[in-house]
């Protein structure tokens, strides 16, 4: 079964459902596994990944697993029946279409559905389930095999040798590089700061201190474009565990509210709003329905997580949804104002740069620590409001988590 | 002149036109009937703009444009293509941005707004020869113009 119709952004459903439990997967020893840098431990299956975060998000919430009635699972590779695998037989029970928390395309935003269902009383306790294992099934993003996405996807330029996400990101930096007269340098600092970031994150994967020179030194895949600007496919898995807000309030742990969300997709001259408006508009346009279904504006936001796959692209969200004004982001971050003690800490685990890449799911586990006070060396002091936002080459879904009461 | 080995084009419908105006020579777009679009990549049946189905006509491009942005490969995703290998984005006079290669010049920071031209070059894949629309500098080469 697929997704149904997700309900759109209503102020309605603003705080109604909250995260009760979180459970992740070991994504620092699962990658040293994964490498043949650790002995005694195996890389973990698809099923056993789905199993420890189920697991984890039930001990999370203090729930046992014959309370869950609602399971939403999104897996790449494909797993068709995860309620057996898991060992539930929920009666509510839906597979993502897109293994993105917050959609690629309307009607396909998994957090949205699953709030929707639990407000609808289709169920009261629901686990939202992820797992990836690209390292096992040795996934490529870019070349000839790479056949995703319809007209509008990189398809199309295969004969002038043009492919790749990072060929994406790497356009779109080549000409912010020109406009605003910003250096490979002033980029470099953004993948140095997520990973001092990750130092203070035990679970991440990538935690060894880097340096501007180590960065600059280091080889690109596109240029303008390093290895270390772009993201590092890993295996593991995320489960949250969603209930009523009230039900949530019953739990061991401080309930965190899903308070608003937004969602808008380029639909023509995709190459247009990539480069030429950097997604500012799609940006803008989610940007403002999420903060409009939470109540809340730009400056009650103490907390940003923007979906970064590739370091410019971390920028450019910051930018496009209002925190920076155009082609002042490497100046703010140069400043400190997006490290942790600054104005505006961004994506305080590391991200998916540094911590894991989990296609956003980190970062809804990220804002329920921070927002429960539990982030421990890297806590921000007195968060009400956090909005993490998944951000393709196309689309725009931001996500706004609140602490209960605000 | 050797023909240069290329990755797999899309073919079929729409696309196998726009390959054959560029066998002879002439860079065309299908324009919208109803709201003047020009439409990049080509559409099976509709405007990506107003969805109307009057996408028929083949308009002829100018084939000028300028240098809006670049990338060059240093990781190998085809076989067919050495690295470093070159990529630019160039803005068409009418309005439409392409990926495309440079013919004759290296991309860089002192190009940025160069006016370019269209060119075929021959080259082939697992459908046989085709006519691949890259693009030179217009001389004099000029300096960054925005
Ligand atoms: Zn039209």
């Amino acid at each position: 079964m697929r997704l149904s119709t997700a309900p759109a952004a209503s102020a309605a459903l603003s705080r109604e459902v909250a995260v009760a439990g979180i459970g992740e997967s070991d994504y620092r020893e699962d990658f040293d596994a994964s490498r043949g840098r650790a002995p005694d431990r195996r890389p973990p299956t698809a099923a056993e990944l789905m199993t420890v975060a189920f697991e984890r998000a039930l001990a999370d919430a203090g729930l046992a697993r014959d309370q869950v009635d609602g399971l939403v699972w999104c897996t790449d590779p494909q797993v068709t029946d995860a309620p057996a695998l898991l060992g539930i037989s929920p009666p509510y029970r839906a597979q993502g279409a897109s293994i993105l928390p917050l959609g690629m395309a309307a009607g396909r935003d998994v957090i949205p559905t699953a709030a929707g269902a639990l407000a609808e009383g289709r169920c009261a306790t629901l686990a939202v389930l992820y797992t990836t294992t690209p390292r096992t099934t040795r996934k490529q993003f870019g070349g000839v095999t790479y056949t995703g996405g319809g007209r509008n996807s990189y398809y199309y330029y295969h004969p002038w040798g043009w492919s790749s996400q990072a060929a994406h990101w790497a356009l779109m930096f080549t000409y912010y590089a020109q406009l605003y007269g910003v250096t490979e340098a002033d980029l470099g600092r953004v993948a140095v700061s997520l990973r001092a970031a990750a130092t203070r994150n035990p679970r991440a994967i990538m935690r060894q201190p880097l340096t501007i020179e180590e960065y600059l030194d280091s080889p690109y895949v596109v240029r303008p474009l390093r290895r270390l600007d772009l993201c590092l496919p890993n295996d593991g898995a995320v489960c949250l565990i969603l209930r009523r807000t009230q039900d949530a309030r019953t739990g061991p742990r401080p309930p965190v509210l899903l308070a608003g969300w937004g969602d808008a997709e380029v639909s023509e001259r995709k190459l247009h709003h990539l480069v030429k408006d950097q997604l500012a508009t799609v940006m803008r346009a989610a940007g403002d329905a999420a903060l409009a279904m939470a109540g809340l504006g730009l400056g009650d936001i103490g907390h940003f997580q923007g979906y970064d796959a590739a370091t410019c692209h971390l920028v450019g969200q910051l930018e496009g949804y209002g925190f920076a004004k155009p082609g002042t982001g490497l100046r703010e971050w140069a400043a400190g104002r997006f490290d942790l003690g600054g104005e505006l800490p961004v994506n305080t685990s590391g991200g998916m740069l540094s911590e894991a890449y989990m296609h956003g799911w980190n970062f809804i586990v990220e804002a329920v620590r921070q927002l429960r006070g539990e982030a421990g060396a890297r806590q921000v002091g007195g968060l009400a409001a956090a909005m993490m936002a998944i951000t393709t080459t196309e689309s725009a879904h931001p996500l706004i988590l609140t602490r209960d009461g605000t | 002149m050797m023909t240069q080995r290329r990755p797999d084009r899309v073919l079929g419908g729409p696309h196998d036109a726009f390959w054959r105006y560029c066998e002879q020579g002439e860079l065309r777009m299908q324009r919208c009937g109803a709201c003047q679009h020009l439409q990049w990549p080509p559409v099976d049946a509709a405007c990506e703009r107003c969805a109307s189905t009057d996408v028929r006509r083949w308009d002829r491009l100018s084939g000028r444009g300028h240098l809006v942005s670049w990338c060059v490969f240093e990781r190998a995703y085809y076989q067919e293509l050495p690295v470093p290998w070159d990529t630019i984005l160039v803005e068409l006079a009418e309005g439409p941005l392409v990926v495309a290669n440079p013919h004759g010049f290296r991309p860089g920071p002192a190009l940025f707004g160069a006016r370019v031209e269209a060119r075929f070059t021959v080259c082939a894949d697992g459908a046989g020869e085709f006519h691949l629309p890259v693009f030179a500098l217009v001389e004099p080469p000029a300096p960054a113009d925005g």
